[in-house]
């Protein structure tokens, strides 16, 4: 209680410097007045402060300055003025750099995107939610894919995209005469909850006198949108968890929105852009309790956005787990202060965030369907011995445990799977830097990994403090790693590792904000700003490359 | 703090003089390929460690990368051999985790063209399918394994370094960028590197302010 109500409000700092800056400047100007204290001196001020009364005069006639007042207010009272400016630009940096992406990749040449497609067609064309997962498409968006060398270009790097103006006579003629047909099968995307997806349908019909390529355009752009929120999510996530230092918060936000794979996922219509926004959201709402303890406001916005990201993506559920031991832990502190009332606040948290899954549930449940619909058959498909997938799990992301049956032989996942792919595996998994980058990227990687050790050890006593708020966020990552490898699981050994894609940790992308930040720490006082310069550096390189390498391989 | 200044701008120049560097330089070019227009056959799969061999190939001077078109999710360690009278003259091998519709693996290249080549690929399987694409042929000419005659020759691209240089291709890049999208136009690549330079630029001011 005593911490609680001590702590800082963590904006306080920097509006604290800026507010004693403008202080002095005044001081200073002061002392400059008297000492000048010339005649002509003060008979331009005088002129300057009327000529300022008079534009204000003007203005507030106008009536821009109530409108500006009332927006200063409303910001205010949202609680985005206390949020500093350099968090705004990681989130612009992250929106930006998105819709590069979205540029550059050429239409539907990421993972999934024609089912995303057809899933916000569906939606929009018919109002109802998809009923077929067969991969046939509705036959405007098979004719754009034919006309786009869609086919031949997916999973295939020797071909590029459409490259001759003849193409692109032909492609128009295709976009001009094929005509606009309702609804679609969605392939994979059909057991997706629907929230993204209404969403998309409103540049969907904002474009929808368009081809769908138009269409697809103004989609990718709105996905662009949640890369700005997770990056502005991010930063605030380590302002909240890791406020001891404010230059490194910029670390973190700055190398989030970056990330060239949340880029190209936030560049496309898919659902993951929406959930790594949720789940940076979340993660920032569960710093913010654990420093300031949890009221009935912060209680209420962890159920609602969790109740978002089991409306935005079924992986929400893997992250589940983690934000109902964060809301319990919150409520047990808060019974500590203030009695057994604040079990409320477990009570409302939980009532918000499980209400869509209950009221899903009940919905199939009256109409004699399985209770979590799709969702619910691929869990009656689970196949072999648990310790069999806890094994395949566990060797999914780590070195095979002694005396353990070996899932992957002459495969290392860590590096392999998980630390390439984030290195380079773009397009439809299709476009790889070549073999020696990777390597080369190992040695940042294991500096960086050093230098956050070093910061872990160093307040090692802080963190026994707060050893349950890190237990909530490590349940979160479990759940999630868990739940992916359980649905690789599904399909081993036909498939080694089908959902063993890096986006799918992308949810956790406020967790490497963290570790970057205290990377940057771990180089200590004096160095630690340069190394947080050399940090963003490399995200800036590694987002540069992966753009030329990406021109390269569809273009060239 | 000077520190900050001059790690950003030497970072920043690095990165550029790495660009510099990689448009000298000029991309792979298909040397020889036997890849046809005509429709991909499927003409071997596997879940078990596997050796196809093809003969009469021709193996194009200086071909530093050959290019199979093999699927598998979760691709395993390829090893790929080119023997020229029952002696090796070439060799190479990728590392499994590749994923992908081809697979290319690097080989030491050789000055001069040899013809009439068997190149063997070799598969350390450990369940997952993987599935061989190519062309139906006879018996004759097809692909084998263990003298076993595959339903067709695997479909086999020779690479290596090209004429010109990623610096000299940006016109074609540039035009091809601008194709195949909602408003064509060779704008859509003055747009991406204007947002590219704002995104640095952003981003570099942001770390001058807070970190210096």
């Amino acid at each position: 209680m005593s911490r609680r109500g001590g702590a800082r409000a963590p904006g306080s700092t920097p509006t604290k410097r800026s507010t004693d800056k403008r202080e002095d400047a005044t001081s200073v100007n002061g002392d400059r007045r008297t000492q000048v204290g010339t005649r002509a001196f003060t008979r331009r001020a005088r002129a300057t402060q009327r000529r300022r009364a008079a534009r204000r005069t003007r203005t507030s006639e106008r009536g821009v300055a109530p409108i500006a007042a009332r927006l200063r207010a409303l910001s205010r009272r949202a609680g985005l003025g206390r949020i500093p400016r350099a968090a705004w630009i990681c989130a612009l940096v992250a929106c930006l750099n998105a819709v590069c992406w979205s540029i550059l990749t050429p239409p539907f040449q990421v993972p999934d995107e024609p089912d995303h497609y057809a899933y916000v067609k569906q939606l929009a064309d018919t109002g109802s939610l998809p009923v077929s997962g067969r991969e046939q498409p509705a036959e405007e968006i098979l004719a754009t894919l034919i006309g786009i060398r869609y086919f031949e270009v997916r999973q295939q790097p020797q071909h590029h995209a459409i490259a001759t103006s003849n193409e692109q006579a032909e492609l128009e003629r295709t976009l001009a005469s094929t005509p606009h047909d309702t609804g679609s099968a969605v392939g994979v995307a059909r057991s997706q909850p629907p929230l993204y997806y209404a969403l998309e349908t409103i540049p969907y019909r904002l474009a929808g006198s368009g081809t769908v390529l138009d269409r697809l355009a103004l989609m990718r752009l709105m996905s662009a949108l949640f890369a700005g929120l997770t990056a502005l999510f991010a930063f605030l996530f380590v302002r909240e968890a890791l406020p001891g230092a404010p230059w490194a918060w910029t670390v973190g936000g700055l190398s989030v929105a970056l990330a060239p794979l949340l880029g190209l996922m936030s560049g496309a219509v898919n659902p993951d852009s929406m959930l790594f926004a949720v789940s940076a959201g979340l993660f920032y709402l569960l710093a913010r309790a654990f420093r300031r303890g949890l009221d009935a406001r912060l209680a209420i916005a962890v159920g609602a956005l969790s109740a978002i990201g089991f409306l935005t993506k079924v992986n929400f559920v893997g992250l589940a787990p983690g934000v109902l031991l964060g809301l319990i832990v919150l409520s047990n502190r808060a019974a500590r202060a203030s009695g057994r009332s604040a079990y409320r606040l477990l009570a409302l948290g939980t009532g918000v965030a499980f209400s869509p899954v209950l009221l899903y549930a009940a919905v199939n449940a009256l109409s004699n369907h399985a209770p979590f619909g799709i969702v619910s058959g691929a869990l009656g498909t689970t196949r072999g011995s648990l310790l069999a997938q806890i094994n395949y799990i566990w060797q999914l992301y780590l070195p095979r445990l002694p005396g353990t049956v070996n899932d992957f032989p002459g495969l290392f996942t860590t590096t392999q799977l998980w630390f390439d792919g984030y290195v380079g595996l773009y397009g439809y998994l299709d476009t790889t830097f070549p073999g020696w980058v990777y390597t080369l990227a190992l040695v940042p990687a294991g500096a960086i990994a050093l230098l956050c050790g070093r910061s872990l050890v160093q307040c090692r006593a802080a963190l026994r403090e707060r050893a349950a708020e890190l237990a909530v966020y490590a349940v979160m990552v479990v759940g999630l790693l868990a739940l992916v490898g359980a649905a690789s699981f599904k399909v081993f050994p036909k498939t080694d590792a089908e959902f063993a894609q890096t986006r799918y940790l992308l949810p956790l992308l406020a967790l490497l904000a963290a570790a970057l930040v205290l990377a940057a720490r771990g180089a200590g006082r004096r160095w630690g700003p340069v190394v947080g310069t050399l940090i963003v550096v490399v995200f800036v390189a590694h987002d540069v490359f992966s753009q030329l390498l990406v021109a390269g391989r569809f273009y060239s | 703090m000077r520190e900050v200044r001059i790690a950003l701008v030497a970072g920043l120049a690095l990165v550029g003089l790495a660009i510099g560097v990689e448009l000298a330089h000029s991309p792979m070019t298909v040397a020889r390929t036997n890849v046809t227009s005509s429709e991909e056959d499927r003409i071997a799969r596997t879940v078990h460690g596997a050796t196809y061999c093809q003969a009469g190939e021709l193996l194009p001077r200086e071909t530093t990368a050959i290019r199979l078109s093999l699927f598998a999710f979760t691709g395993p360690r390829i090893r790929v051999v080119v023997s020229s009278g029952g002696r090796p003259i070439a060799s190479g091998q990728r590392a499994s985790g590749w994923t992908s519709r081809v697979v290319t693996v690097a080989v030491r290249p050789l000055p001069q063209t040899v013809s009439d080549v068997t190149v063997c690929a070799s598969f350390a399987m450990h369940d997952e399918a993987l599935t061989v694409f190519g062309q139906p042929a006879p018996r004759a000419s097809a692909a084998y394994e263990d003298h076993r005659a595959l339903r067709g020759r695997m479909w086999i691209e020779y690479l290596r370094t090209g004429s010109r240089t990623w610096a000299s291709l940006i016109p074609s890049i540039a035009s091809a960028m601008g194709l195949g999208r909602a408003a064509p136009g060779t704008w859509n690549v003055l747009l991406v590197l204007v947002l590219l330079v704002t995104v640095v630029v952003l981003a570099s001011r942001l770390v001058l302010k807070e970190l210096s």
